[in-house]
């Protein structure tokens, strides 16, 4: 009888700091998973392309936009939107053509307006930063006797990560049947 | 006197045998000695020492442990929750940041997938949206063959005309599939954005039906916009949605 409760009394006194070292490390062994499971999905390369992917998207989807919106009552805001959006070669052409352009919108008085119907990315360098995407779009333009007429285009972009920001490079439209038009 | 004296012996070693067992688990070391001590009645007296000792120890023992062992405990617990807290909050944060829509996307990030995607939704499109007036049972399979759920009915209605028109003319209309561009895979459904031409070469019959006054022996282009909505079945990629964009 003593015996046993000499032996509950010394069996009381160990388990406890033993289970409360187990759960520690149990609870250590969770922690070091849940740590590392954290840094990778924070260092996740997939997902670091990923985000470059919907962010060329993004702003491919929205400089072809800018590229089809202009009205002739705010070119000079339009315009300067069309050389904020573009880099390289393209950016070079709308600046040397922006006078002739200019004249041309003031004459026509038309109003254009791009909506975006749909895009995508085909190609994603995301280290040397150029991208390639569709966009799908309608444009509606307003002529100066108010008459309305809707243009779907089928628009290919190259976009160039200029500074951290993806800008279009180039632009123009898919190709029908083997010829440009245009 | 004897008696007492025996009965008191009898006791020490009893209480020297009761306190072994408990002993191995905090001093093994001493164990031994004791063990050799054992049997001979001599060692009784420096026994005194051993027998006394272990209530002395057993209250000797808790005090220093007592003021020490809690601390150790309240350490282990602290450590426990801490822990245990880090891990539940990392695990958050990796959720989280799994979740992030840009992620289940993995149009591009999977590229085998995504070609897989691009290469069955052009064959798809080649098929479904074109016809030979000598041969219609063609599209009629391949309607079968690829498409499912509310795309049925799209390509049924988009198609009628196309159908009712290349019969009277008898002629062949061929589509092609120029440029595609996966907007989205999510698990087994994806969107592709596809640019297509389309030919169509009058064999025959009436022509000059509005818009295809070329379309004599020469074939006319042209240009379709359609976004694709796939979901994997079977292996294979089906067509569940047409979006023309309104046209």
């Amino acid at each position: 009888m003593k015996r046993a409760v000499r032996l509950l009394h010394a069996g009381r006194l160990r388990p406890l700091p033993a289970l409360a070292l187990v759960l520690t490390l149990v609870a250590g062994g969770f922690a070091a998973w849940a740590g590392q499971d954290w840094y990778r999905a924070a260092h996740d390369e997939q997902a670091e392309y990923a985000a470059q992917r919907d962010a060329a998207l993004s702003a491919g989807e929205q400089a072809v936009q800018n590229l089809n919106t202009l009205d002739h009552r705010e070119l000079k805001r339009g315009l300067d939107l069309w050389e904020s959006s573009t880099t390289g070669e393209l950016h070079e052409q709308l600046a040397s053509g922006r006078d002739e352009f200019t004249a041309q919108v003031k004459e026509a008085k038309t109003v254009s307006t791009a909506r975006v119907l749909s895009g995508a990315v085909t190609e994603l360098d995301d280290r040397a930063g150029r991208a390639r995407v569709l966009v799908a779009l309608r444009v509606t333009v307003e002529a100066a006797d108010g008459a309305k007429s809707d243009k779907d285009s089928r628009m290919l972009g190259e976009l160039t990560r200029t500074d951290g920001r993806w800008k279009l490079s180039a632009l123009g439209q898919a190709p029908v049947g083997g010829t440009s038009t245009g | 006197m004897s008696t007492t004296r025996h009965h008191i012996n009898r006791q020490r070693r009893r209480q020297a045998r009761e306190t072994r067992p408990a002993a191995p688990a905090g001093h093994p070391e001493r164990t031994p000695v004791r063990t050799a001590g054992r049997g001979t009645t001599a060692v009784l007296s420096p026994g005194d020492t051993v027998t006394a000792d272990p209530p002395a120890a057993e209250e000797e023992k808790p005090t220093p442990s007592r003021s020490r062992r809690p601390p150790v405990l309240l350490l282990l617990c602290a450590l426990t929750v801490l822990l245990g807290g880090f891990a539940g909050w990392a695990h958050a944060e990796a959720e989280g940041l799994r979740s992030e829509p840009e992620r289940s996307n993995t149009a591009l990030t999977d590229l085998a997938r995504t070609s897989e995607i691009k290469g069955q939704v052009a064959k798809a499109v080649d098929r479904l949206f074109s016809y030979d007036h000598a041969d219609p049972g063609a599209l009629d399979e391949a309607a079968k063959d690829l498409l499912t759920g509310k795309a049925v009915d799209q390509h049924h209605d988009l198609l009628a005309d196309v159908r009712a028109r290349a019969d009277e003319q008898k002629a062949v209309i061929t589509t092609t599939v120029t440029e595609s561009a996966v907007e989205r895979i999510d698990g087994d459904r994806a969107r592709v954005l596809v640019y297509a031409d389309q030919s169509s070469v009058a064999t025959g019959g009436k022509k000059s039906k509005e818009g295809e006054e070329a379309a004599q022996d020469e074939g006319v282009y042209a240009a379709a916009m359609l976004a694709v909505d796939v979901v994997h079945r079977d292996g294979r990629w089906l067509v569940s949605a047409l979006d023309t964009f309104g046209r």
